[in-house]
């Protein structure tokens, strides 16, 4: 066997450094990089630029003050409100946003692991997105410790010049410092399986100089390849692992388990100021042993009302699911 | 046959604006649809249950035609997984919009104005310092740039239903000109779509076919045209308007009883 990856929590997020473009996976409250998330709070990482969406995991990281520069589409937590970190800090005016679309983000995305330098579409023809008077651009690159990962110029537009398209954005690549994923299985060597959305994590893994991956369980390498269509990153391009079992709660995770619904509702209620982040991190966050203490602190029973039921995936209704 | 029909108060508003969104998705039947977040999940299930049937439904975050055996709770929630023929990620559900495959996107928003723009991104002050920092683009700007059409359902209040939007979210009919920022017609961007319908708590509402400016079509029983008048940030024309067909004891009861029987939509 090839060296293992797998390595702790605290370890692999040493890996991030200040100033780093950096890109969480999943989307909304599933497959969120949560416990990751928490402990990058923990290590007072600082000046991050948040590329991608502001929900679940990326939200404790504006709230605990490791980011200050944002790009990207999404910044609510889906049917518990908008983020509360971000809406707070953004109507405040402490936090640098610049908006993009989510076909921007996923032909950037596939420019970047592509290796080319823009792909032109349509997507946001017509916008405020394109407004130049909220083109923050430029001040999101004084946050990044590596400017050269941000384009120079937020679009050009064009006449479509081989199908008469009329005019087209040019969307430059998104490329990334660091991409962490949250997925339902690795190998020991990084080959990852995701059940459910992928999201943007095949392509993000790809676009990204250092991943890490924290997976729900981390198996033999063996095991993971003996079926290879299933794998959705190959090992080649992930850094570290960090077997993470209950990594994204209060998400949710397919086949694995449900949404806390009493958790996520207690987040958005918690997190309106500063001060009650600061209060929700010192009960949540903060812990000695990280995340085996907030594990321990939901408790067992919590955690087993919210596993999946098979053939479905998550918890039904009608046993008691998401309500 | 006449106790088909409810009776305003029977019912919400709202539940009132999702059974009447369900019903404009019959003329969706075997096409394909990008379904927004929110109450567009709750109307596109009502409709797949009584008007459309054979309509094909696909979501931002990977779905195709996706088949939830219950109420999903955002856009990217396990239970659209379930039953989907096939589970890819975001670039894949929204790739079919850019390959012009998706026939109509079905939106919500806070706030729309007269030229169906839709704006789900700030509300009030400046972009660098809003008053109310809401959710962004998602889809909502590829649904309306992309879709050969759109629907849009929200609440009618006279601070939603506007002039011109604080942020041009979702293309409309009149759109901006970069780097100027004109307001032209999206057929002048090479743009093709644009709304088709505006479905509201007090009514539908449709665009004139030359001056493309909002019009009220038909306004629900209960609602008087005034209403829609006193409700709405801009002189709108209700000369035209009819009263809508009352909302069925059968569309509430599946609203109710099936598709969310917890209320977690808040409808009513």
């Amino acid at each position: 066997m090839k060296k293992s990856k797998v390595v702790s929590l605290r370890e692999a997020i040493r890996l991030i450094d200040d100033g780093d473009t950096i890109f969480l996976g999943g989307i909304v409250e599933d497959r969120r990089p949560v416990a990751a998330a928490m402990e990058m709070v923990r290590q007072r990482k600082k000046n991050l630029v948040l590329l991608g969406t502001c929900s679940l995991s990326d939200d404790i990281l504006v709230g605990g003050g490791c980011v200050e520069a944002y790009r990207g589409c999404y910044t609510s937590n889906g049917a518990f409100g908008i983020s509360p970190n971000m809406k707070r800090r953004a109507e405040a005016g402490t936090i640098i946003t610049d908006e993009i679309g989510h076909l921007d983000l996923s032909i950037g995305l596939l420019a970047a692991m592509a290796g080319v330098p823009f792909i032109a579409s349509k997507t946001c023809i017509g916008s405020d997105v394109l407004n130049p008077a909220y083109d923050n651009l430029s001040r999101v690159a004084e946050v990044a410790a590596h400017k050269e990962m941000l384009p120079n110029q937020k679009y050009v537009l064009m006449e479509d010049p081989f199908f008469n398209m009329g005019t087209v954005q040019l969307v430059p690549a998104i490329k990334l410092d660091a991409c962490i994923c949250h997925v339902q299985m690795a190998g020991e060597e990084g080959t990852v399986r995701i059940d459910g959305s992928l999201t943007f994590d095949h392509y993000a893994a790809l676009a990204a100089e250092k991943v890490i991956v924290t997976a729900e369980k981390v198996v033999p390498e063996s095991y993971i390849r003996q079926d290879p269509n299933r794998n959705c990153i190959p090992s080649t391009s992930v850094d570290l692992v960090v077997e993470l079992p209950w990594g994204a709660h209060p998400g949710q995770v397919y086949n694995a388990y449900d949404m806390d619904i009493a958790f996520l509702q207690e987040y958005a209620m918690s997190c309106a100021s500063q001060e009650g982040f600061d209060k929700w991190a010192e009960v949540w966050i903060f812990n000695e042993n990280g995340h085996e203490d907030y594990i321990n602190k939901l408790g067992a029973s919590r955690l087993e009302k919210l596993r999946a039921r098979p053939p479905y995936g998550y918890v039904p209704r009608s046993k008691g699911g998401v309500q | 046959m006449a106790n088909k029909y409810a009776k305003p108060g029977e019912y919400s508003p709202v539940e009132a604006m999702v059974a009447h969104s369900a019903r404009f998705l019959k003329n969706f039947d075997g096409k394909k649809g990008l379904i927004g977040t929110g109450l567009p999940l709750v109307a596109s299930q009502l409709a797949k249950k009584i008007y459309s049937p054979n309509m094909i439904i696909f979501v931002e975050t990977g779905q195709a035609d996706a088949n939830p055996q219950e109420l999903a709770i955002s856009i990217m929630d396990s239970r659209l997984t379930y039953g989907s023929s096939w589970q890819m990620g975001d670039p894949e559900g929204l790739f079919p919009l850019s390959r012009n495959e998706i026939d109509f996107g079905f939106i919500g928003g806070a706030q729309i104005d007269k030229y169906g723009n839709v704006n789900s991104t700030f509300i009030g002050g400046d972009y660098n310092k809003p008053a109310k920092r809401l959710a962004g683009t998602a889809g909502a700007v590829d649904i309306g740039v992309f879709a050969k059409t759109t629907v849009i359902l929200m609440a009618h209040q006279k601070r939603r239903v506007c002039e011109l939007v604080d942020y041009l979210t979702t293309p409309g009919w009149m759109v901006r000109k970069w780097p100027e920022g004109t307001l032209v017609r999206r057929e002048e961007l090479g743009m093709q779509g644009g709304p088709s319908c505006f479905i509201s708590s007090m009514g539908i509402l449709k665009f004139d076919d030359t001056t493309k400016i909002m019009y009220l079509d038909q306004y629900f029983p209960g609602v008087a045209p005034e209403d829609v008048k006193a409700n709405t940030g801009f002189d709108i024309d209700v000369s035209r308007a009819t009263e809508a067909e009352p909302v069925l004891f059968d569309e509430i009861r599946l609203l109710r009883e099936e598709i969310d029987p917890l209320n977690i939509y808040k409808m009513r």
